[in-house]
């Protein structure tokens, strides 16, 4: 999804430097889907000023967001590490390329990402 | 002076900025080329082929699947020559590689002297020198990873059109070809006392894309080449020359190292660094870079990447079967290459000091070419990007070509752009008259 994002940014002639934080938003909120949710659905807006990505998932949730959000804190399995993810930085690393970042999250139904990456 | 040399097809000159002469008397409108265009440049209009400049990176596929030699490149002529009191050929290595196993490099340079210039020069040490420089820079560099050869210009190119956040993974280091070109221009104005502007340095070259290169530069204001000839319109007079002298008494070294350059996996093969990779051929190519961008390739140092298939040795613009020219390089290597671990033609440390002293260096920074949006503001890209797809759903996604245009995909953006019209589908205009055929059916019923 991330590189479809991408192909279709480009071709709407957003700016390089802008693409580049929305496609590491992108990658860490579609890893996020792959480690720990069966599914989920990612809705892409352009608005004139700014373009929205929502991924909701389908997933276990988070129960401790603001835990969740410090860097380095992961609940990933050894698995997931030894191929190099789980580092704890996938939320905060959202957090610092976009805009704006919303984390809604029920335990035991799902997690709702939301976040913006303004244009001007 | 007077040059031995074939006529070039006078005529159409190519679109500005690029070396491709699309010739519309001999192409018959069918699609291969459009098809093979790994940037999607090409459309049949009006029956002919097409390409967009802003899109063509002078790669040369097209002159490579056409069947009807529709395309060509703007070679040099002979009258570009005699605007230089002396001229010198410097050939691509892949010219050693078209003559067969027997015939000597040296051969090669000789027959190339009996066409008519004063000088020749063999590309081979300065390639050897490239790869020490290589070697080097990757040493000393910090990234991003990974690197990526600059040698083929259309790799450049499709970097800067397609690829523009991997412009920082190009090797800073300029061509051998024009290190060659520079060097040996400031030697000849040393040793002969010549004019440099009197000096004319034409390439040899194996593609259209590197012919392109000399008069467009990229990482250079103007190049150190004056113009260049294709190997295939050399090929017919070199080889006669070739039968009619013989052997050549004491051939001057040549680098082993240097000479494997012509093909895909030279270039790596003489580096000290093994963390590298070679991708040639259009879609591995595409593919590959797909994956850098993706930053999922940032554990190798280095990649050669050709638009060609076999690297320079496939070139378009070359006669002999990729194949046999391979096993004619191969041979002429072990027949008397330097073996592995001889060291290299000029001493490393040397080729450290020139590159501290910015020798290799290119002269200007590698840009981005962007190509124009789907549209002027945001809102209407946006609004052609939804017509876009409404137009593919419509389509029949069997890529057929028969609009025009390479794919479905490529016709529905043509649609929205307003460049095309949605019946240029025979489908889509087959089901129309389908539809009206049953709806006048229906009202003659009534």
């Amino acid at each position: 999804m991330a590189t479809r994002i991408k192909s279709i940014c480009k071709e709407l002639g957003i700016r390089p430097d802008l693409i580049r934080r929305l496609s590491i938003a992108n990658f860490e909120a579609e890893m996020n889907v792959i480690m720990y949710a069966d599914q989920a659905d990612l809705s892409f807006v352009v608005l004139p000023e700014a373009v929205r990505v929502v991924v909701a998932d389908r997933g276990p949730g988070i129960p401790d967001i603001e835990l969740a959000m410090t860097p380095g804190w992961s609940t990933a399995t050894p698995e997931m590490r030894a191929r190099g993810f789980g580092a704890g930085l996938g939320l905060p690393n959202i957090k610092k390329s976009a805009d704006e970042f919303l984390v809604e999250s029920t335990p035991g139904v799902g997690t709702t990402l939301t976040y913006v990456i303004r244009l001007a | 002076m007077s040059y031995d040399l074939p006529d070039t097809p006078e005529g159409d000159r190519p679109a500005s900025k690029h070396s491709i002469v699309f010739d519309r008397e001999r192409c018959v409108g069918c699609v291969e080329c459009c098809k093979a265009c790994p940037t999607g440049a090409i459309r049949v209009r009006g029956g002919c082929a097409v390409a967009d400049p802003e899109l063509c990176i002078d790669c040369g596929e097209c002159i490579r699947w056409c069947r009807h030699g529709a395309m060509h490149a703007a070679t040099a002529t002979s009258a570009d020559l005699r605007r230089f009191k002396y001229t010198v050929a410097l050939p691509s290595l892949t010219l050693y590689s078209q003559f067969g196993r027997d015939v000597e490099p040296a051969q090669v340079l000789r027959a190339l002297r009996t066409l008519g210039f004063d000088d020749v020069y063999d590309l081979s040490a300065m390639c050897d020198m490239h790869a020490s420089a290589t070697d080097a820079y990757l040493s000393e560099c910090r990234g991003p990873w990974p690197k990526i050869s600059v040698t083929c210009p259309a790799v450049i190119h499709l970097i800067q059109l397609r690829y523009p956040d991997m412009i920082e993974n190009l090797l800073p280091i300029e061509t051998a070809r024009e290190l060659a070109a520079k060097l040996l221009r400031r030697r000849l104005v040393a040793e002969k006392g010549l004019d440099p502007g009197d000096i004319g340095i034409f390439f040899i070259t194996p593609c259209s894309a590197m012919l392109q290169s000399i008069h467009y530069p990229e990482a250079l204001e103007a190049s150190y080449l004056d113009g260049g000839f294709s190997i295939s319109e050399f090929y017919g007079p070199l080889l006669r020359a070739i039968k009619a002298h013989g052997p050549v008494d004491n051939p001057p070294p040549i680098s082993e190292r240097g000479l494997l350059w012509a093909m895909a996996g030279g270039e790596i093969a003489g580096l000290r660094n093994a963390n590298t990779m070679t991708v040639a051929g259009v879609r591995d190519v595409l593919r590959v870079f797909d994956h850098i961008e993706e930053g999922k390739l940032q554990a190798v140092d280095f990649i050669e990447a050709y638009i060609c298939p076999d690297g320079c040795i496939s070139g378009q613009l070359t006669v002999e079967n990729r194949y046999a020219a391979r096993r004619t390089v191969q041979q002429i290597v072990r027949r008397h290459g330097r073996r592995a671990g001889e060291g290299a033609v000029v001493p490393e440390e040397k080729v450290r000091a020139m590159l501290r002293e910015h020798f290799f260096d290119l002269e200007e920074h590698l840009k981005a070419r962007p190509v124009r949006p789907l549209g002027r503001s945001l809102r209407e890209a946006a609004a052609r990007k939804r017509e876009e797809e409404r137009v593919l759903a419509d389509l029949p996604a069997r890529n057929c070509a028969a609009c025009g245009a390479p794919s479905c995909a490529a016709h529905a953006e043509d649609v929205a752009r307003g460049q095309a019209a949605l019946d240029d589908c025979v489908f889509v205009r087959i089901k129309r008259l389908e539809e009206e055929l049953a709806s006048t059916k229906e009202s003659t019923h009534e």
